[in-house]
């Protein structure tokens, strides 16, 4: 389990050199001496477009290392984690849904969501069809993910992300595709299953913030 | 209403992860790989056996390839030898110590052993109903491994044998049966009859005279001599010889590589004689092992440009479905989990590939083992031969494994 996840002075490699510019000088999570995300809380990290949310995300997640600084989880530096280790992390303790969803596009939506369940055992079939009815996708079940729409999409990366236990759930532009009513529910989703597990949920936006009631604003 | 992935089961998910893992695989690529790789290890394997069938014909010491072995003597020059008999000036007929060592530090020499001769006067005897034969007698004798037979009662001890065991050369008994025997009218004698045949020999010297019972236990077709055991010839020659030990005139010699053209450079260098012809039939068994070795080289180069056709297309394979693994990892697949899809194909290929070569090989060997066995000689077994091919093809697919386990580890980071 991790409690908390600390950053010292990160900052990503191809803002080297820009450090007294902007968005580097404004932000603050780049360079700053220590920012920590703990358990139990949620983040929402605001930014414009290129200021490097994604790459956050994917720094924390462990799929990319082209940062200076460091990044500890209680502690202990993250660029020292083996693989097998890191792998174990995205079953049991960091669940991430990336901005660009990475869904096998030639899966059907079960399928893609069962790809990852089957890892993690954390959910039975019924549940997970509660989850697609609750986000009203439950007809796409069998549908091939690659011939949804971007914002049905959304919703089917979101489910699968939330068939694992986890301590902290990376969300990059969740609700960037969805209108008012589907963030409502996917927000109360979140929160619910955030919640159950004490977990703390960070989620990036470019605008269209997930509608989380507490919360805590960062700008990047 | 149930859905199809309600059930969770690993099989239908284990699928899911192998669909999408398939994309991509050319089944036109694994088969040609199959194929060169088959091509390559049929030839090296066919190869090795046909080397190990044809090399036990010239491992049977009776054979018509004859074995590894030489008799080196010196040249006799003039007629200097005929009038000469004391060690100091005979000496050149002899081998000194110097140069028994220079032959046995040579490559191709594995191991030298010396002709002792009985420096002693030798007569032997036969009575057979009642009328007898004679004849003055050499005896000579050499360490035992180096005798083509090995007949039991080749031993002898002093005062306990009963009789002197001797192997006499094949060659002598051909020239009395095919060449006295008929021209005089006299019966032909087997190997058998002969052993039989009691023998008497007188042993004198340094004032002396012994009688000793002997019996003709083997016949040789490597050394063309009369041989006795180094026991016997020890003692007789510390019993009756009037001089010390004298050096050796004839050595013989183990070879390492059958017809090595070095030895017959060195014989020359020296002015050592070989008997008989046996160096010409080594010569045919050193054109096989350089045949045998080219062969197996091209297999191998076949071999190895196969390999390369695997590594290649997997490397093509893995980075065509880069982005597909990367996801993989990203949901927490283990860089094992993802592999050993790979893994089980190569694995399936490779096995498959090796099936095939071994069974051409054991088909070869079956093809020609009854030519073989016309010549009298028993193939060579194909364990070593399979177990070679086990091995190659182990480690062919371990550097294939190993090479997908790497690129895909590397893939696990953006």
């Amino acid at each position: 389990m991790i409690e908390n996840i600390e950053l010292k002075r990160v900052l990503p490699q191809v803002f080297r050199g820009s450090e007294k510019e902007a968005p580097v000088k404004d932000s603050e999570l780049w360079l700053r001496e220590c920012v920590v995300f703990s358990r139990g809380s949620n983040y929402i990290i605001e930014a414009e477009s290129g200021t490097g949310k994604s790459s956050l995300c994917a720094f924390i997640y462990g799929s990319r290392r082209d940062y200076d600084g460091q990044i500890l989880f209680d502690g202990q530096d993250a660029a020292a984690l083996s693989i097998d280790r890191w792998c174990e992390l995205r079953r049991r303790s960091l669940a991430y849904l990336p901005q660009e969803m990475r869904l096998f596009p030639e899966l059907t939506v079960m399928e893609n969501v069962m790809i990852k369940n089957r890892l993690t055992d954390f959910r039975s079939g019924d549940e997970i069809r509660r989850l697609l009815s609750r986000l009203e996708i439950e007809g796409k079940a069998d549908e091939r993910a690659g011939r949804l729409s971007v914002g049905q999409q959304q919703r089917v990366a979101i489910i699968r992300a939330l068939c694992q236990p986890f301590d902290f759930l990376l969300i990059d532009e969740p609700v960037s595709h969805l209108d008012a009513r589907n963030n409502q529910a996917v927000a109360s989703l979140i929160a619910e299953e955030a919640g159950r597990q004490g977990a703390a949920v960070i989620a990036t936006s470019v605008g269209n913030k997930i509608r989380l009631e507490e919360f805590e604003l960062m700008r990047l | 209403m149930p859905l199809p992935g309600q059930i969770p089961s690993l099989k239908m998910s284990n699928n899911t992860v192998w669909r999408l893992l398939r994309h991509n695989i050319s089944a036109g690529q694994i088969a040609g790989y199959a194929l060169a790789s088959f091509v390559g290890l049929a030839i090296v394997l066919t190869a090795i056996q046909f080397y190990r069938d044809v090399s036990s014909v010239w491992n049977d010491d009776d054979s018509f390839i004859s074995k590894d072995y030489l008799i080196l003597s010196k040249r006799v020059e003039g007629v200097s030898g005929l009038f000469v008999r004391s060690s100091a000036s005979a000496g050149d007929t002899r081998f000194s110590e110097q140069e028994i060592a220079d032959i046995a530090s040579q490559p191709w020499a594995r191991k030298v052993g010396r002709f002792s001769s009985a420096s002693f006067n030798v007569y032997a005897k036969v009575e057979l109903g009642g009328s007898s034969m004679g004849s003055a007698l050499f005896l000579e004798s050499i360490p035992d491994e180096f005798f083509d037979v090995t007949p039991k009662d080749w031993t002898y001890e002093p005062g306990r044998s009963s009789y002197v065991p001797v192997i006499l050369s094949k060659d002598y008994l051909s020239l009395y049966n095919f060449g006295f025997a008929t021209s005089r009218g006299m019966p032909q004698v087997s190997e058998e009859v002969i052993g039989m045949v009691p023998l008497k020999l007188s042993l004198s010297g340094n004032g002396r005279q012994e009688w000793a019972d002997a019996r003709i236990v083997g016949f040789s077709s490597r050394l063309n001599t009369i041989a006795v055991p180094e026991e016997f010839m020890q003692w007789a020659n510390k019993e009756f010889s009037e001089t010390p030990a004298e050096a050796p005139s004839r050595l013989i010699v183990m070879l390492d590589r059958p017809g090595d053209p070095q030895v017959e450079s060195y014989l020359e260098e020296h002015g050592y004689e070989t008997a008989g012809d046996r160096a010409d039939n080594g010569k045919a068994a050193f054109f096989l092992s350089v045949v045998t070795t080219v062969v197996i080289g091209v297999g191998l180069i076949i071999s190895i440009l196969a390999f390369f056709i695997l590594m290649l297309s997997i490397y093509l394979l893995l980075q065509k479905n880069r982005t597909k693994i990367h996801d993989l990892m990203q949901l927490g697949y283990s860089p094992a989990q993802v592999s050993r899809h790979y893994h089980l194909i190569v694995i399936a290929v490779n096995a498959g590939v090796l099936l095939a070569a071994l069974a051409v090989m054991l088909a070869a060997s079956a093809w020609w083992g009854a030519p073989l066995r016309a010549l009298g000689s028993e193939p060579a077994s194909a364990w070593l031969t399979v177990g070679i091919g086990i091995g190659l093809m182990l480690l062919i697919t371990l550097g294939n494994l190993a090479a997908i386990t790497r690129t895909i580890r590397r893939s696990f980071y953006a």
